[in-house]
């Protein structure tokens, strides 16, 4: 009796602790959506409406005709996330290799230096970084904001691609270097297959990372054609005559779901390498 | 062999004549084939409610000077001084900021902006308002010349005056009427059953909300710097106003750390009763309600203490930049290609309700016929000049702060100054 | 022979595959930290950077001021309320949550793919979010603060208001960050070997118990990983602040990364924005350095 009513209470506090951590978790999504499918008049409505009373679409349609500069900034997000994602899974795969394969003191130091940097805050960087940038000719170019941005992302994605390349056994590389292949052939034909998951793991984890930058492009691009999202909405749907809270949920909502259907179809690879990554990285 | 040889012949000939391509176009006069190309940095573009009439003024402007292009330069209003800056450091100067007349201390520090005279030509500057010009003169030497002007006056709605029983056609005038007519319009609620605002003052931390407080401050006549820009805080009509400030929190009636735009919002909805605003403000509050014209009027700036209403002069204008003769002849004609009557019409007209600043547009239709500003039309002629400060925008964000402490965290004003006095005396 | 030679190739091999990684890290890195480091010791302000003068040397008076302003405290005091508040809490919730999914909850599966999305909202987008259930006169979050306290508090801004604005910013930190943390918390929760769970089981351990004495010590690595993560993210965090507040109202959400932002691109003195970050750093160092020194005695015990 006593162990049973123990275990009714313990199952039930179980559900209301999942139920009100997944509300927690999921009422502001729902909210954003709702909100996107209300006129202004009724956003701003006290009490608020908890069902868009007329679902309208004036927001969606006005960000398609009038305010379609956001599909710039969401074109260009898609091309600098795109590229810096290669670009960090590619020297990732470099120097993750190195780091767990080659225990000298250089890569030893290296891949100390490496953690090391993700402790340091962007904006110390931004203060000097301006201006070495526009000695090199990279303000306001693609390349500038994708070197710039990898350079903060690859410490962080080389010591998770170690951690994979850590699980390869070493009998495999030792086997290939008899057979007389060379190391690059080694590398890049016969281990690199070997850890596509964590590949994918780094490259999607990239992606996500340079989807949400804010600081680097708000300093580094002043083009309106090169800005990208972030900051693209921040700086243009926040100005500073109004708001339209419609539009910004509108907004959100575009902004979010490409994400959310990167992470859904990849979960299962970016649980994966996380969890590799944290844990025993 | 001989195959490189004429190769390397190719790309020699290739490189000289881009270079020679580079040197002849910045000796060649200006042109319609080799047009000329001026930058403008323009904030005003990434806001909906402007980017039409910069659009249009490119349009027309190219159509009429052939010689010349205009090249934007965008960043949002928050970020546009820092990007000039920045730019100019890597050794990209635009040639034009369309900016307000608080950012002119920044831009004159730096060491950027240039005086108009030296690019303007006199006669059109002679035909501005001397009493607006002196807005932007620093040591001598005026930094910017305005397309239109506004105080901060006071917006406020006709239908609740109506409805709490106070005769729209007679604002109040001073602070003691306004605690007068806030006690009747806070009885009043929305449809909704919502609260109504009797009356919004900006204190959010923004550089713009520095300025109004300063205005405010001008109302109780009051001062913040002397004429030489040291800090000059006590007196009564600064003490007045941040006391005011705190009376009006206590009784609830100004939003709390409320940035322009959300004043604007509450007005547009019929939810805040009084609000000062540069008249442009009006831009925000219709497109929020298409309708607010029905019900907004303006009247001059309360006087508060011993002042007399006297306010802060705030002004949309043009700083520039010089950048050599060619450059300085198109800005020449940019900017009196824009500050004319057949230009700014429509927009004073229909979107950006504004006094002009030139004496041959005084009487112009868009000005004339505006409802919206006839009442305060004669705060226009009760301006106070802010001295020149290097660390302006610093001092306005600390302004900022003294009036939330005494509102939000409900620190005594005394108190609240001294900590202003400490922190503002460090950016001097 | 041979094994020498290939040693010794193995080395310069190694070094040319991290020469991108280092270069990168060299030129975008560590290379404007230290400039900005030398510049916090200078005055540099927006002239500087227009007649490309350089800095000059100027006895500490950016670190005087900053200190003498009273910034600089309270943006320290705010920055460690803000990872301490955020951390505790998160460590909490996503612990509950990694439990409870843990346990045999249906369609346990199902909601941990769910729970995973507001991780990807972006930063700028979640503090949008925020800021509009937060609004102080149509927010959803000031309704439901009248209807729970009855209407006695019919005006609750979140954010306007000094004693609460970091809570909001923390709660928006909260709903993105609890995700990740739950995940890798019941990443580390299955690793826990079941048998001796079961074992402990029969030898009439509560509940309690068994999860201070078996499942801590077994998830410790998962933890300390985390926590070290969010400790590093929290302390860097910038959007989410400017977005929401901008720091204010009266300065109660400045934290190191606005005051260093302000200082540098809004007031345009670099110099004494290098300053404040140059602190931010060393800051940041010294708390990482002892949140590891705690970590590893405590894994010895």
């Amino acid at each position: 009796m006593n162990i049973k009513t123990t275990r009714i209470v313990s199952l039930v506090l179980r559900y209301l602790i999942l139920a009100a951590i997944i509300v927690f978790l999921l009422f502001p999504i729902y909210w954003m959506l709702a909100t996107s499918f209300k006129t202004n008049m009724e956003a701003y409505q006290y009490p608020p409406t908890f069902f868009p009373e007329e679902v309208s679409f004036s927001s969606y349609l006005s960000l398609f005709t009038q305010n379609n500069q956001f599909f710039v900034y969401y074109v260009n997000n898609f091309i600098v996330s795109g590229i810096t994602a290669l670009v960090c899974t590619l020297v990732a795969i470099i120097t993750g290799y190195a780091i767990a394969r080659f225990n000298i003191k250089w890569t030893v130091l290296v891949a100390s230096l490496l953690v090391f940097t993700q402790m340091f805050p962007i904006v110390s960087r931004m203060i000097s970084l301006y201006g070495l940038m526009s000695d090199m000719g990279l303000i306001n170019t693609r390349t500038g904001l994708v070197l710039a941005i990898s350079a903060a992302q690859i410490p962080f994605c080389a010591t998770l691609m170690s951690s994979f390349f850590r699980n390869v056994p070493k009998e495999i590389e030792e086997a290939a270097y008899v057979d007389g292949a060379g190391r690059n052939r080694i590398l890049f034909s016969v281990i690199t297959p070997l850890v596509k998951p964590g590949m994918l793991a780094v490259g999607i984890y990239a992606f996500l990372q340079t989807w949400d930058d804010y600081l680097h492009a708000a300093t580094l691009i002043q083009n309106d054609n090169l800005r990208t999202l972030s900051i693209g909405i921040a700086l243009r749907y926040l100005g500073e005559l109004s708001y339209d809270w419609s539009l910004i949920n509108a907004i959100s909502v575009i902004g979010t779901i490409p994400m959310v259907l990167v992470f859904f179809f990849f979960q299962k690879y970016m649980v994966k390498g996380l969890v590799a990554g944290a844990v025993k990285g | 062999m001989r195959k490189v040889l004429a190769l390397l012949a190719i790309v020699l000939v290739v490189t000289s004549s881009l270079f020679a391509g580079g040197s002849a176009e910045s000796t060649a006069p200006a042109s319609a084939e080799n047009p000329l190309t001026i930058k403008v940095a323009n904030y005003a573009l990434l806001e909906s409610g402007y980017e039409d009439f910069w659009n249009g003024v490119k349009e027309g402007f190219e159509a009429q000077y052939p010689q010349y292009k205009i090249e934007w330069v965008t960043a949002p209003y928050g970020e546009i001084l820092n990007q000039v800056i920045n730019m100019a450091g890597g050794g990209d100067r635009v040639d034009v900021i369309f900016g307000e007349e608080a950012w002119v201390p920044q831009l004159y520090a730096s060491g950027l902006a240039a005086p108009i005279t030296d690019i303007i030509d006199a006669d059109f500057v002679a035909d501005f308002d001397p009493a607006v010009m002196d807005v932007f003169t620093i040591d001598g030497g005026i930094y910017g010349i305005p397309l239109y002007v506004s105080p901060f006056i006071l917006y406020y709605n006709t239908e609740l005056f109506e409805q709490a029983g106070l005769d729209p056609a007679n604002p109040p005038k001073t602070y003691d009427e306004l605690l007068d007519a806030a006690e009747k319009l806070s009885q009043l609620t929305d449809t909704n059953g919502n609260k109504i605002y009797p009356f919004g003052q900006t204190t959010a931390s923004v550089v713009v909300s520095g300025n109004a407080l300063i205005s405010m401050i001008y109302n109780f006549g009051g001062d913040v710097f002397t004429e030489d820009g040291q800090l000059n805080v006590d007196n009564d009509g600064f003490h007045q106003a941040f006391e005011m400030l705190a009376t009006l929190d206590d009784l609830g009636y100004n939003p709390q750390n409320a940035k322009l735009k959300d004043l604007r919002n509450l007005f547009a909805l019929g939810q805040l009763a009084m609000y000062y605003d540069q008249s442009w403000g009006f831009n925000g509050v219709t497109s929020i309600n298409p309708d607010a014209a029905s019900f907004t009027a303006s009247a001059a700036p309360l006087a508060g203490g011993d002042g007399t209403g006297e306010a802060v002069l705030c002004a949309h204008c043009f700083i520039l930049v010089d950048n050599g003769d060619a450059k300085n002849e198109a800005v020449n004609a940019f900017v009196q290609y824009v500050i004319s009557e057949e230009v700014l019409n429509d927009y004073m007209a229909n979107v950006t309700p504004a006094y002009p600043a030139k004496n041959s547009m005084a009487d112009m239709t868009a000005v004339a016929e505006s409802g919206v500003l006839k009442g305060a039309s004669s705060s226009i002629s009760n301006v106070k000049k802010v001295p020149y400060v290097s660390a302006m925008s610093d001092i306005a964000l600390d302004l900022c702060t003294l009036a939330q402490a005494v509102t939000v965290s409900n620190t005594p004003v005394d108190e609240a100054i001294d900590a202003f006095v400490r922190s503002a005396s460090t950016k001097l | 022979m041979k094994s020498l030679s290939k040693k010794k190739g193995d080395m310069y091999y190694a070094m040319a595959l991290t020469i991108p990684a280092v270069i990168l890290a060299l030129f975008f890195i560590f290379i404007p930290i230290i400039d900005s480091v030398i510049k916090s010791f200078q005055d540099y302000k927006v002239r500087n950077i227009i007649a490309n003068l350089p800095g000059e040397w100027n006895n500490f008076d950016n670190y005087k001021k900053i200190f003498q302003s009273g910034a600089l405290p309270n943006a320290i005091v705010n920055t460690f309320s803000f990872v301490i508040l955020v951390i505790i809490c998160q460590f909490v919730l996503g612990m509950a949550l990694a439990l409870v999914l843990n346990s045999n909850v249906r369609c346990a599966r199902f909601f941990r793919s769910i729970m995973m999305t507001p991780w990807v909202v972006p930063t700028v987008i979640s503090a949008l979010i925020w800021m509009w259930l937060f609004q102080p006169q149509y927010g959803l979050f000031k309704y439901l603060v009248s209807v729970f306290t009855g209407g006695s508090v019919a005006d609750f801004a979140m954010l306007n208001n000094p004693s609460t604005a970091l809570l909001g910013v923390s709660i928006a930190a909260l709903w993105k960050q609890i995700p990740l943390m739950t995940l890798l918390l019941l990443a580390g929760l299955q690793n826990v070997p079941t048998d001796i769970l079961e074992a402990a089981t029969i030898d009439g351990a509560g509940s309690v118990r068994k999860f201070f004495k078996i499942t801590v010590p077994y998830l410790s690595p998962v933890i300390k990983v985390s926590i070290s993560m969010s400790i590093i993210e929290n302390f860097k965090q910038f959007p989410l602040f400017w977005t929401m507040t901008g720091g204010g109202p009266d300065g109660a959400t400045t934290n190191l990364a606005i005051l260093s932002y302000r200082e540098a691109f809004v007031s345009m003195n670099m110099g004494s924005g290098a300053a404040v970050t140059t602190i931010w750093m060393a800051l940041m160092i010294v708390t990482i350095g002892v949140y590891n020194k705690l970590f590893r005695t405590q894994d010895l015990t």
